[in-house]
């Protein structure tokens, strides 16, 4: 099967979960997809199609942008746009990202380690970094921030804008 | 006037310090290029020995701390109890661009900065990474200083 084949093939599977798609590059197909779709999908494409494999889970933060009056530069609003996670499955050179839009108040996920036991790791990450909540993720120690780190605080947060001196120990 | 004895004990002392400096490397946050680099040195190519250098497992006997990278959270406090750890007097070698200013890291949210914001080092190797040579010639001008 050619690139193309599979990627029509991943569509069809992914057909009844399907928002949008969008396709940013010859070999890469984008799925928006409502949150509760996310094990169904990812069943779907893996297990009953046996397409491709978990290559990773990224996770974005996607705020609304104003200008800034005295410095005119570009700030990140708080509370304002959305988070996303993107789930990219790879088979051979073709890619498909599934893509979840997530609201910063309820940022929840349904965790997919019951299917694929080594998504923990990316989900941690996303966890710590970027603060989406995985619901009935196995493993939530730390495993990047640093022990001191505090709790609520996200470091990839487009808002995130350094800790204070304080609380670094300084 | 100094006790005589005192004076020539001293003299040993160095000369002792001076033929046989033992150090300890440490990884403060560095990307592993300067400790790919600290190995080499340490291969029988560059033959430190000849200078009386010898890796210690234990910073208990080591003199001389050999640090690269910038200094992360996380590796700060660890840092800091491997300095106290050590035997007086004791010396640190910064080996590359972030141990001397934090390098590309410098500002990232889990980098504290340079080694020296941390602990006294005495002598700074630059290079991304120093190559051995560089590396040997910072232990050298550390062992020339302790001669003066």
């Amino acid at each position: 099967m050619d690139t193309q084949e599979l990627l029509q093939k991943a569509e069809e599977l992914l057909r009844e979960f399907t928002e949008t798609t969008n396709q940013p590059e010859e070999n890469r197909l984008d799925v928006y997809m409502a949150v509760e779709n996310i094990k169904p999908a990812v069943k779907a494409l893996l297990i009953d199609g046996k397409w491709g494999y978990l290559s990773a889970i990224t996770a974005m933060d996607c705020p609304d942008y104003e200008i800034d009056e005295t410095t005119k530069e570009k700030v990140a609003v708080a509370g304002k746009g959305h988070l996303e996670a993107l789930y990219h499955f790879c088979e051979g050179a073709a890619v498909v990202s599934l893509r979840f839009k997530l609201p910063y108040d309820n940022p929840h996920l349904e965790t997919i380690c019951d299917i694929i036991p080594s998504a923990s790791f990316f989900e941690r990450e996303a966890m710590e970094l970027v603060g989406i909540i995985f619901d009935n993720t196995p493993i939530t120690a730390r495993l990047i921030l640093p022990d001191s780190w505090p709790e609520g605080v996200y470091p990839l947060r487009k808002t995130f804008k350094g800790l204070d001196k304080e609380t670094k120990g300084e | 006037m100094e006790n005589p004895i005192q004076t020539v004990m001293e003299k040993v002392k160095t000369w002792a310090r001076v033929n046989s400096p033992w150090a300890i490397h440490f990884n403060s946050g560095s990307c592993n290029g300067c400790d790919i680099e600290i190995l080499a040195t340490l291969t029988p190519r560059f033959d430190v020995e000849r200078f009386g250098i010898k890796l210690q497992g234990s910073p208990r006997h080591a003199d001389v701390l050999i640090c690269t990278g910038p200094v992360t959270l996380q590796a700060r406090d660890r840092l800091v109890r491997i300095y106290e750890q050590m035997p007086e007097p004791k010396f640190v070698i910064a080996v590359g661009s972030c141990g001397i200013s934090g390098g590309v890291f410098e500002g990232c949210y889990n980098v504290v900065g340079d080694i020296s914001e941390v602990i006294p080092v005495n002598v700074y190797v630059p290079g991304c990474p120093p190559r051995p040579e560089a590396i040997i010639h910072g232990v050298v001008e550390l062992l020339k200083s302790l001669q003066n």
